[in-house]
């Protein structure tokens, strides 16, 4: 009988609107995967029998391994770093915490190639770090190399995901319930696992899917790290004409990204966790005594993953070879990067606000599957995308070809998750009844939208569109295949200028990306704040 | 260096006698870099714009060929598929042209060469052609575009400025630079008698063993073994890889970081196209490393940067043009001095510390097979290099 009465309540409550964003929905979803489409097709030209010959080789297993553990391995570090710096900075009375807000958010815009070529670099015995040490008499640093080297910079440079993630999560959360269960004489440990962790968790599994996925999809840190993960291969195929076969590899990684999102899906709670309210209000646990631990412990995160790959680079600017006149920076290389990171943002909240809000909102399969599928171009390779692209470009829209709507198109396929995974986390967490309490009052569902509905999910909506901004200012592959011609980023600056060995000349645009990225951080950090305060 | 090490073939150039040599060749030619070169529709630029500097330059012969001032003006709007990092060191060349000639305008569009190749064919295939001239760093992606049918032929005037070894079937395309198979080593681990010349005879120099370091993913890397494995067949070629991977051979993720260990003597020496080593000296200039070079092998196979115009563009004489200016005698002197290369005209000397290419004595070898990189390959993932 009750269920009889929950499945009329559904049928009734599904509504022409309703339709209609499951349409939209399912159109984004759609036009996302359209590159990964082409891979399929593309992955069907191979030959067979080497298809098998480099399909079923004995070291295809190792990768396989390799890939899995590297995945599991990066994931599990970033939400231990992730989480205790979200909390930190949002639930208590950490000293300087918007500083750090905006300090350990930043790692993420530093791209992981120039991370590992730091890192590289700057550790092992004749590194720069020993070099720079050796007055004090220490000589020997280690190496930074192999599956060690990869997971720790993987980790340094993505576990800002997570804290991303869980901090929009977490200012959506109400806690007066926290107050409620401290008052109630629970622990401190206590009441956050029973309290906040089942409330931030959806939020906490967004970012960690974003780090998993990412972890899968990059290829440069373990090139340099010389640990061998399904993106080598891919790229060895591609770099040696073999565009069906490299297809045909990152259909293997959408198979395993496929079984990632799969067991993603399994462990999110899926009961309702609606919280927040627009009286939210914000008490900070003073942190006391543990306030110089939570400091040293933000300080070296900090100082890892931002200072010192920063420090080296800056090294290789003093101490580098000085590189040929007329490969000097340009401002208008900066504004390049900013206006199509920024138009990407704008594209990707706007595609990511329907399927977050239809997922969240009827967690029906099929709106499940629409949001799932926009996380596949997540994990493949952004040269992959961009050669599904330049042929999709070529064959049917060559109007479109080497333009930025296209390359925005690119940065979409592969970003949309960052905002779809935060915007989602915040819409689950809003009480519905706040949304029929408008409508009852008579505003129209525009206006409940625009009135109770975004100033709700307004922490997830930015921390969405930053992500996608700050990812999009550090993406390479796509930008140097789609950007139209004499386009040039801050990154393919950097990119140019490594290439050619003059690493000394990267410091100054990487700390140009990081200080634009620093910025905007401040200020959609910051107004996330105040919406949360409010 | 002693007349032994020239006869026996296996050279090794010290930056001592390097400075010796331009020392004594620079008494009589310093004029030759001061002579101002004036055009008159653009800016006055000497030859010494194109040149590098430091004491390997300063002494240098003027260079031979024809010069920029006897060639028609560029003029006009090229697009320019530019592969690998190269813009980075080519860009001052460029923009020396821009500055000479006013009237030019030069587009480029930069990424690795084979990806530049790839997207030029599909672009081949659509009808939808991009750019005018493609300038890669590998011959192999040169004889990738040229096969497809993606490229028209040269000028005779510009083909014969080159041997012919360096330039394509047909005249498709043509060399600008060479870079030659090295073997850096750390000069305080190893002598130059150390190294063999022979590339096969290195797994049998126990020396070495578990010392030496190699990119199998780079581009330059699978052209050598595309060579080895068209000049002395598939199996003796994979017989060498598993016997180097027994010999305890370092992978490393490019070249530079090759030459770049060699240098921390986190290995004692490796397998890189030559001018890796110069540009780590070059940020390094007391790094204890040093080149050598095999003998009529694989191992000292020359590859070119090359250029080729691509067909059904709109700008065929000024894409013609301005390969012409690239052997001019100011590029090659560009070439040789600032990039570290090979020049490939006549008239025009590498720099004072390399072998020349006679005296080298590479292989012969038809550069347009380094197309066939899938077999390189498949042979490289079988043995487990890959």
């Amino acid at each position: 009988m009750e269920m009889y009465a929950r499945i009329t309540q559904r049928i009734r409550g599904y509504d022409d609107q309703d339709i209609g964003l499951t349409l939209l929905s399912g159109g984004i979803a759609a036009f996302i995967l359209l590159p990964l489409i082409w891979l399929l097709i593309r992955s069907t030209y191979v030959d067979i029998s080497r298809a098998r010959e480099v399909l079923f080789r004995p070291t295809t297993a190792q990768i396989f391994i390799n890939s899995i553990l590297l995945v599991i391995l990066v994931t599990t570090l970033s939400l231990l770093i992730g989480v205790p710096l979200a909390v930190l900075t949002v639930q208590t009375d950490l000293p300087f915490r918007r500083f750090w807000t905006i300090a350990v958010a930043l790692p993420l815009v530093i791209p992981s190639y120039i991370g590992a070529f730091a890192y590289m670099s700057g550790f092992g015995p004749n590194g720069v770090i020993a070099n720079v040490l050796s007055p004090l008499g220490i000589e020997t640093v280690p190496a930074v190399v192999g599956l060690s080297g990869t997971v720790l910079v993987l980790t340094l440079f993505t576990y800002p995901y997570v804290f991303l993630t869980t901090r929009a999560a977490l200012l959506s959360f109400n806690s007066t319930l926290l107050e409620a269960a401290r008052s109630l004489n629970h622990s401190r440990w206590s009441a956050f696992r029973n309290v906040t962790l089942p409330r931030i968790l959806p939020g906490i599994a967004a970012g960690a899917l974003l780090v998993a996925l990412y972890t899968l999809s990059d290829f440069g840190t373990p090139a340099i790290m010389r640990y061998d993960v399904f993106t080598r291969i891919i790229y060895v195929e591609y770099g040696a004409y073999g565009k069906d076969f490299a297809a045909l590899l990152s259909v293997q990684l959408v198979v395993i990204t496929t079984v990632i999102l799969a067991i993603e899906s399994q462990l999110e709670v899926p009961e309702s966790t609606n919280q927040a309210t627009l009286t939210n209000r914000k008490a900070r646990q003073s942190l006391g005594i543990w306030k110089y631990p939570a400091t040293i412990y933000c300080l070296v995160v900090v100082t890892l993953a931002l200072l010192l790959p920063l420090g080296i680079l800056f090294y290789w600017l003093f101490h580098g070879s000085a590189g040929i006149t007329g490969t000097e920076f340009s401002i208008e290389y900066a504004v390049n990067s900013v206006y199509v990171s920024g138009l990407a943002a704008i594209v990707a909240v706007l595609a990511a606000i329907p399927v977050a809000y239809h997922s969240a909102r009827n967690n029906s399969l099929i709106s499940r599957l629409f949001e799932r599928a926009t996380y596949i171009g997540y994990a493949v390779p952004g040269v992959v995308i961009g050669l599904a692209l330049v042929s999709f470009g070529l064959q049917y829209a060559q109007f479109l070809y080497q333009t930025i709507p296209l390359l925005i198109f690119a940065y979409i396929v592969r970003f949309l998750p960052q905002a779809v995974g935060t915007i989602r986390t915040s819409t689950l967490q809003m009480d519905p009844a706040l949304i029929d309490a408008a409508r009852s009052l008579g505003h129209s569902s525009v206006s409940t939208f625009r009135r109770v509905t975004l100033p709700l999910i307004g922490p997830g909506v930015i921390a969405g569109g930053a992500l996608v901004f700050l990812t999009t200012m550090k993406e390479l592959p796509a930008t140097l295949m789609l950007g139209p011609i004499g386009f040039e980023t801050i990154v393919t600056y950097i990119w140019i200028v490594q290439k050619s060995g003059y690493y000394g000349k990267a410091a100054i645009p990487a700390l140009i990306l990081v200080a634009i990225s620093g910025l905007s951080m401040v200020v959609l950090l910051a107004r996330g704040d105040f919406r949360g305060q409010q | 260096m002693s007349p032994s090490d020239e006869s026996s073939g296996n050279r090794t150039y010290t930056r001592r006698n390097i400075l010796e040599t331009s020392a004594l060749a620079g008494l009589g030619s310093l004029a030759g870099c001061t002579s101002l070169y004036s055009d008159q529709t653009g800016a006055q630029i000497s030859l010494s714009d194109f040149r590098g500097s430091g004491p390997l330059v300063s002494g240098r012969q003027p260079p031979g060929g024809v010069s920029m001032e006897e060639m028609p003006d560029l003029s006009g709007t090229l697009t320019l598929y530019l592969g690998g990092g190269e813009r980075g060191l080519y860009v001052r060349l460029f923009d020396l042209l821009r500055e000479k000639y006013p009237e030019f305008t030069l587009l480029t569009n930069t990424g690795p060469s084979t990806r530049l190749a790839q997207t030029i064919i599909q672009e081949y295939q659509s009808n939808a052609l991009q750019g005018d001239v493609f300038l890669p760093v590998d011959a192999g992606a040169l004889g990738v575009v040229a096969a497809a049918g993606a490229t028209q032929k040269l000028p005779d005037s510009i083909l014969t400025k080159v041997p012919r070894k360096f330039r394509g079937d047909n005249g498709q395309w043509t060399g600008l630079e060479g870079r030659v198979r090295s073997i850096p080593y750390n000069t305080n681990k190893f002598d130059e008698s150390d190294i063999p010349n022979d590339i096969f005879a290195f797994p049998d120099t126990s020396a070495l063993k578990g010392t030496m370091g190699w990119a199998p993913t780079y581009g330059a890397f699978q052209a050598f073994i595309t060579a080895m494995r068209i000049l002395n067949g598939p199996s003796k070629t994979k017989e060498w890889l598993r016997e180097m991977m027994n010999y305890g051979v370092q992978r490393y993720g490019n070249e530079y970081f090759v030459a770049s260990a060699v240098a921390d003597g986190a290995i004692g020496a490796g397998f890189a196209n030559h001018y890796y080593a110069l540009r780590v000296q070059n940020a390094r200039p007391d790094a204890p490393l040093k080149l050598a070079f095999t003998t009529d092998d694989a191992g000292s196979l020359v590859n070119v940067s090359g250029a080729c115009v691509l067909a059904g563009t709109q700008q065929e004489s000024l894409a013609q043009n301005f390969i012409r200016h690239l052997l001019s005698s100011e590029a090659q002197e560009f070439f040789a001095t600032v990039t570290k290369g090979y020049p490939l005209i006549k008239g025009v000397a590498p720099l004072g510390n390399l072998p020349t290419i006679r005296q080298l004595n590479p292989p012969e070898f038809d550069l347009t097979k380094l197309k066939n990189l899938q077999k390189t390959i498949d042979l490289m993932r079988e043995v487990g290099v890959l």
